[in-house]
């Protein structure tokens, strides 16, 4: 047994350490080169690509409307992308060879906030800085690391936004129940979803969490119905998202609202499920129905953004890709502002920026954290994303309350 | 009391599931003494085999079983023959590393056929269900629990009744007896492997039924056949169904647990897998062979 152990020890240092492929990059004169270690293949596939579609997106809007002005003279873009298997501390070492070896001037964020957690580190002791919008977790912001930025509304709003809709609803809900992953992010959207509900005159009847390799939550469901809760929430992700809304079915679990952290936002959800995920609710960073109009230098709104996108990867953005572009609109304003390449001055511009962008506001804190865009909340109606809330952005009224299972 | 009888049930039909899953893992690890870690690999081939049926041709997911154990025995079958045999007897360190080399080359397969993109198979009946004595079951994971059932019963008669499956039983006990009564080891390692293989195709069929796919599914239930296989003890069909009916009780009645000491809240639903883990120490320091395992010579 014991030797088994090592053998199996042996063979994962083995195989983190084989991996990906070598490249040499070019750091010409008149280009800028960015560096990203990115999941392309392992449990974050899905979500690494859809990162690296709002990069590119990004990448070649620049690149064909003369680039980023640094001073008097214009750069192109390149970015660097190594593959980090869904694996933070791969992406780690990713981020080393980039800087290192590659020699990138900066560093795009990760997927995930686990990944971007020791990326961030990384960067920290390089003095390089990352933006990153793709790891929502506080936990990152709250060491005091002064090279990473985050451009998404903070794991603790995830679904706030939700039990707001909720309260405004007649007849209004009285009890909540939430499920969370295991996962620092998860269990940050869950506390906040607690805390918010607590101060607002909900009350939170069930409140726990399951493993996030979970393979069956029939249990935790039980438990849960036993409850009888107004509304149910999970934090998670989309393969447990999935699992916790079968097994709401497969035990006849009725309630007037249901919210997810991560899930409906993705097409896969609703492929998956059919109609079985009509009527769920989701906590978003971006949709398409946001209204702002955002400042020169790249698509001013969502719809204009989402257009054109879906012209080069024949699907309509969601909120990974446009969450990605925004990670990388935040590096172009502040190299233009820093008029340099120097890390320090487009630290410093970062720590400054204040623009209004297609997917909404980018401004960190003293943490680095934007605090100040607010997140949106979809409904699916139809097998449709739909956003519902906040009222000032809805495309149509929540359908409330969400018929019971067999009426979807 | 009415929460518990259902825990009991949820964890019976969790672990009929699991007994599946395992059973493979089990034979390939008691009988070759290969850990085989493309094993979850496996199960997703075989989960993605049901769901190309199903969105392609309509096919009922339990009428896809014989299609995956068909498929995936080829590809053991295969694979065990000429790629497995070369190291055949080489020490455990390397068929470990082949073993999961090849898993993570299946995995990459996969993505390219069929994307990152999670699916779901999802029959007409799925998510329906009935209730009995206030206790509520679904159907489809009482079909699977059936199915599972027949599985395992029907690998134990052809186990002890058919002329190769005494031939792989004779294998496991003494393999120079079994090549000196006429045994022609190669070809029952090659078929106990793709029988390894095949049983994970047909354990694919059936999470597929109430798990969602994608091309990396299969991990978790490596870890678990892991845990099953070494809880009931290596190498035998009973091995694998007592020891995946004890993982899905007490992973289900772990989410009971439920109390607060000081300011600390403790809850069962976060430490399933440690609890089960504690299940398999104190067992492996009781009976270290296993629920059902016997002490090998």
């Amino acid at each position: 047994m014991m030797f088994r152990r090592t053998a199996a020890l042996g063979a994962l240092v083995l195989c983190t350490t084989l991996t990906a492929p070598i490249a040499p990059v070019s750091a010409a004169g008149d280009t800028i080169v960015f560096g990203s270690p990115v999941s392309l293949t392992g449990s974050l596939t899905k979500e690494g690509h859809l990162t690296q579609e709002g990069y590119e997106f990004w990448k070649d809007y620049v690149n064909s409307h003369g680039g980023i002005k640094v001073g008097s003279k214009s750069y192109k873009v390149e970015i660097k992308y190594y593959d980090d298997e869904s694996k933070p501390a791969t992406a780690a070492q990713l981020a080393e060879r980039l800087i290192d070896q590659d020699h990138v001037n900066f560093i795009l964020g990760p997927y995930g906030s686990g990944t971007a957690f020791t990326v961030a580190q990384m960067v920290e002791r390089k003095k390089i800085p990352m933006v990153e919008g793709n790891g929502a977790a506080e936990k990152i912001f709250s060491q005091g690391f002064r090279y990473t930025f985050g451009v998404l509304s903070p794991a603790r709003r995830y679904l706030e936004g939700v039990l707001e809709m909720a309260t405004k609803q007649k007849p209004r809900p009285q009890t909540v129940a939430i499920t969370a992953a295991s996962d620092a992010f998860s269990q940050e959207v869950a506390q906040g979803a607690a805390d918010w509900a607590a101060a607002h005159g909900l009350k939170v009847v069930y409140n726990n969490k399951y493993p996030d390799t979970a393979t069956d939550v029939s249990s935790i469901v039980s438990a849960l119905k036993a409850t009888n809760p107004d509304i149910i929430l999970n934090a998670g992700h989309l393969q447990d998202a999935l699992l916790v809304q079968k097994g709401l079915k497969e035990q006849n679990v009725s309630a007037k609202i249901y919210g997810y952290s991560v899930g409906p936002d993705t097409p896969d959800f609703t492929n998956t499920l059919g109609k079985d995920a009509n009527g769920v609710y989701g906590g978003a960073q971006w949709s398409e129905a946001v209204k702002y109009k955002g400042d020169p230098g790249f698509y001013r709104t969502a719809r204009e953004y989402a257009e054109a996108f879906d012209k080069v990867y024949h699907h309509r953005p969601d909120y990974h890709d446009a969450e990605s572009t925004a990670t990388c609109l935040a590096f172009q304003y502040a190299i233009e502002k820093a008029g340099s390449l120097e890390p320090e001055k487009v630290r410093n511009a970062l720590t400054k920026l204040d623009q209004v962008t297609f997917y909404g506001i980018l401004k960190f804190d003293s943490r680095g954290l934007n605090v100040f865009k607010p997140m949106v909340v979809n409904q699916i109606q139809n097998q449709k994303l739909v956003t519902v809330w906040p009222s000032g952005l809805a495309a149509a009224p929540p359908k409330y309350p969400t018929p019971p299972w067999g009426e979807r | 009391m009415h929460l518990l009888a259902q825990d009991l049930v949820n964890g019976i039909l969790a672990g009929g599931i699991l007994a599946v899953v395992a059973l493979g893992f089990s034979l390939v690890w008691g009988i070759m003494n290969i850990i085989n870690l493309a094993h979850g690999a496996y199960i997703m081939l075989g989960a993605y085999v049901t769901y190309q049926l199903f969105a392609s041709f309509h096919v009922d997911p339990f009428l896809s079983l014989p299609v995956s154990f068909v498929v995936l025995f080829a590809l053991g079958y295969l694979i065990q023959r000429y790629i497995i045999n070369w190291v055949a007897r080489a020490p455990v360190l390397t068929t470990f590393l082949l073993t999961f080399g090849l898993s993570l080359l299946l995995v990459n397969i996969a993505l390219l056929i069929w994307t990152g993109d999670t699916r779901g198979v999802t029959p007409p009946y799925s998510g329906t269900n009935f209730t009995l004595a206030g206790i509520t079951i679904p159907w489809v994971k009482l079909y699977t629990l059936g199915a599972a059932l027949a599985i395992t019963a029907a690998m134990q008669i052809w186990l002890t009744r058919s002329k190769t499956g005494r031939a792989i039983r004779a294998t496991s006990m003494d393999i120079g007896a079994a090549q000196l009564t006429g045994v022609r080891v190669t070809q029952i390692y090659a078929i106990v492997y793709g029988l390894g293989a095949g049983l994970a195709g047909v354990a694919g069929t059936l999470v597929s039924l109430s798990y969602s796919l994608n091309p990396t599914m299969g991990q978790p239930f490596l870890i678990k056949a892991f845990v099953v296989c070494v809880l009931g003890g290596l190498g035998s069909v009973e091995g694998a169904l007592v020891g995946g009916l004890t993982y899905g009780i007490v992973e289900a009645f772990a989410s009971q647990i439920d109390f607060t000491i000081g300011s600390q809240h403790v809850s069962g639903t976060g430490l399933q897998d440690a609890v089960a883990l504690i299940v398999l120490l104190i067992v492996l320091i009781v009976r270290p062979t296993g629920i059902m395992g016997r002490a090998t010579a």
